[in-house]
């Protein structure tokens, strides 16, 4: 994919203990691989850790989704952290506050209300995208 | 390393979600978490050394550590020692699947047939590191453990320390409060040990503080006299029935 026509960068968290985390995962790869795949780029956090420049360039460069899922909010705290501007923050449970029947369960494969959760979630940002707005219903979560 | 908590060995991932790769790295990590090495080992999210606090930046201080990087960025093993501390060890999937002459992994979101077999090799070789970490076998060949009762897919959270399970003391030093980890756990090592209240017990008890935690040279003595007070009162409360 061309970076230069990327209009957003998704950035999820890399939760590896909690069910919250492979949501977060998973609904970035949807947006970014099924929903929106011409105007989203997938960055990894671990990237952003180490201050790696190309990644802080296309932050400098495009707005950022965040996907969080847990309270830490490492994925937008990082984003900050490296210049970027986080156009979407989402909060995974705050999602599933809104959708308790999606209850997630599964750290390396999702159950399958996990996986509708995150499609859910992607839909939700997708959408959001779309209509040019800067946060999402339930980007509250503190 | 103090051999205050040795017995957890710490697993880092790079989570990679650009690439195949670092999907290898984290369900290998998942894997000895989860089936190989459960009771043995612990993780923590890498960017938490630096959104975290200072309990998650003492974790690689805490645990003897191991990364598993995706690619020669090497993300976690370099985010580990600079935010934390060196790591014990250090996997790189495509280094590993260079040197076992494996296929190409593909497929980031579902990995292929060649994927599961990285994940695979890796958690073993990741299983063995940790059994050295641990003392529990010399070599490198993978030992592992019975598997657990549950069912396919029924998975347990992993032994994961977001947030930290690391305890966090405020103290009040020079007229400003600082952040001390890992007060608890040490005090009660070393008074399990006998440790005393004198002058040369309170020399060693700074020593094990300090390395966990950073000093600033100019007030090491200032340290030194609170981390002895709150000994002291850490004593005075155990003695208390």
């Amino acid at each position: 994919m061309n970076p230069e026509k990327t209009r957003v960068v998704v950035v999820p968290c890399s939760g590896i203990g909690k069910p919250f985390g492979t949501v977060s995962r998973e609904a970035a790869y949807e947006l970014c691989d099924e929903l929106r795949p011409g105007s989203t780029r997938l960055v990894a956090l671990a990237k952003l850790v180490l201050g790696d420049e190309a990644a802080r360039e296309l932050l400098a460069r495009h707005p950022a989704v965040t996907i969080d899922g847990c309270k830490q909010m490492c994925a937008s705290k990082m984003v900050k952290q490296s210049g970027g501007t986080v156009a979407h923050e989402v909060a995974v449970l705050d999602v599933f506050r809104r959708h308790k029947e999606l209850k997630p369960e599964g750290i390396a494969e999702l159950n399958e209300a996990g996986q509708k959760l995150a499609r859910v979630l992607a839909e939700e940002v997708a959408e959001s995208l779309d209509r040019g707005e800067q946060t999402v219903k339930g980007a509250s979560h503190v | 390393m103090s051999e205050l908590l040795e017995r957890k060995v710490g697993i880092v991932a790079c989570s990679g979600e650009e690439l195949a790769e670092g999907t290898v790295a984290r369900l290998a990590a998942l894997k000895v978490l989860n089936e190989l090495r459960p009771r043995d080992t612990v993780t923590i999210c890498l960017p938490l050394f630096l959104a975290g606090g200072a309990g998650d930046r003492a974790f690689a201080k805490l645990h003897p550590t191991i990364t598993v990087d995706g690619c020669d960025l090497r993300c976690a093993a370099r985010g580990t020692e600079k935010y934390s501390s060196k790591p014990t060890a250090s996997l790189v999937v495509n280094e590993l699947v260079a040197e076992c002459g494996l296929q190409q992994p593909e497929g980031r979101r579902r990995l292929n047939a060649a994927g599961q077999k990285a994940v695979e090799v890796t958690a073993e070789r990741l299983a063995a590191l940790v059994d050295q970490a641990l003392g529990k076998k010399a070599g490198m060949t993978a030992k592992v453990e019975e598997p657990s009762n549950a069912p396919p897919g029924d998975e347990r959270e992993v032994a994961c320390s977001c947030g930290s399970g690391v305890a966090v003391t405020k103290l009040t030093i020079d007229g400003r409060t600082v952040e001390l980890v890992a007060l608890p756990l040490i005090f009660r090592h070393l008074r399990e040990r006998g440790l005393g209240q004198d002058e040369e017990a309170a020399r060693e008890l700074f020593e094990v503080v300090k390395i966990y935690n950073a000093v600033p040279p100019e007030a090491e003595a200032s340290y030194r006299e609170a981390v002895r007070r709150e000994y002291a009162a850490y004593c005075q409360k155990e003695k208390t029935p």
